[in-house]
């Protein structure tokens, strides 16, 4: 009987068995353009002190607005000092922003699921992200800090909670409002009851550029049959920008 | 039992969002004027068709014979093959016409909503902006 159970254990039974318990996110997810109002407990959920901001997919801030975000002395300096033709460098044009900002844009992305990890691949910068599910807590504060952090995640009920640290700083609204490495970042994706939306919010904290916390709500449709396009993003583009108006004749 | 202070859905929907096509690296609102409509008529010099933008290069003719170059910013070219759009879609030499947003710094600079070609038929399955799906 015990090598029964060894035998099942190995052949992932455990697995399958726990996984069924958990929502399936399996499948490509392009942002869902219509408006759907967010339901009121997820909203409820967020911490206090907390500004959902409006610029999920296709809208953007234009300069020095934030949404109601509120910037320290230092993040405000710099948001006004920022100058977006600097990104339009072959060092910087190709340089991807970090989770915080790509998570909201408007390209899709695929979730493949086991019951010890997610992982997330982004057709932006072609970035992708394992979220942890087997137990493990983040890495010590001195461990790398990459673009997509560290993610650790497990289901609430039929709500997935993912906690991410370890971002290396980036953009927030992607008009001169950076965050640091010591950004938090807390997403709770849950599904729609007939599975064909996925909804989240994404809630984060900065003290250092940020007097209140920042959050979005986000809708996804599922696309069977779709898959990620490759991103390999070609820095040259910055000579077309930089091209503009250097080529007229007569 | 925690007591929540209220949240605040931003100003943002108050704000002035540039709904504007998919955005990639740089900022859409920052860069372009979504009340600034252009729509030129001009031979394709060239088409790049790579990530994080496509670009069309256009020569513009004016009533004088004055020739400017033009560019458009496309959506990626992720975006863009969803369209039906290809490397090929667009060739040098051939004569269409673009719309798009112009830029905010008034350079002879746009972002591309949709291309017709010579016979004034939509290249692609449907133009880029509000309605994206990716």
């Amino acid at each position: 009987m015990r090598l029964l159970q060894a035998a099942l254990a190995a052949a992932g039974i455990a697995v399958a068995s726990s996984a069924a318990a958990a929502p399936d996110l399996t499948g490509f997810w392009n942002l869902a353009f219509e408006r759907v109002d967010p339901p009121a407990d997820m909203i409820a959920d967020l911490p206090p002190n907390t500004v959902v901001l409006g610029d999920t997919g296709a809208a953007e801030f234009p300069r020095l607005q934030f949404g109601g975000l509120k910037l320290t002395p230092e993040a405000q300096a710099h948001a006004e000092n920022w100058k977006p033709e600097d990104e339009m460098t072959l060092q910087k044009v190709c340089t991807p922003p970090s989770i915080v900002y790509s998570l909201q844009g408007p390209f899709p992305f695929e979730i493949d699921q086991t019951r010890d990890a997610l992982i997330f691949r982004y057709e932006y910068y072609d970035q992708i992200r394992v979220i942890f599910m087997d137990g493990r807590g983040h890495p010590p504060a001195e461990a790398p800090h990459t673009k997509m952090g560290h993610s650790i995640g497990h289901w609430d009920g039929d709500e997935l909670v993912v906690d991410t640290d370890h971002i290396a700083a980036s953009t927030i609204t992607n008009n001169g409002l950076d965050h640091t490495d010591q950004v938090h970042m807390v997403e709770r994706y849950r599904l729609s009851p007939d599975g064909k939306r996925l909804m989240a919010t994404q809630w984060f904290e900065d003290p250092a550029v940020l007097a209140n916390n920042g959050a979005r709500f986000i809708v996804w449709a599922k696309q069977p049959g779709q898959h990620v396009n490759p991103y390999e993003c070609d820095p040259s583009f910055v000579l077309e920008y930089q091209g503009i108006g250097h080529a007229e004749g007569n | 039992m925690q007591v929540r202070t209220p949240f605040i859905i931003g100003a943002v929907m108050l704000a002035l969002l540039a709904p504007g096509a998919a955005r990639a690296h740089h900022s859409f609102a920052v860069y372009f004027d979504t009340n600034k409509n252009v729509t030129i008529t001009g031979r394709v010099a060239a088409f790049r068709f790579t990530n994080p933008h496509g670009t069309i290069v256009l020569d513009v003719t004016d009533a004088q014979g004055k020739v400017t170059q033009w560019r458009a910013e496309t959506n990626a070219p992720a975006v863009l093959v969803r369209r039906g759009w290809t490397r090929d879609t667009i060739k040098q030499g051939e004569t269409i016409t673009i719309e798009g947003w112009g830029s905010r710094d008034g350079r002879p600079y746009m972002r591309l909503r949709r291309a017709l070609d010579a016979n004034g038929k939509l290249i692609g399955t449907a133009p880029f902006g509000q309605q994206d799906t990716g």
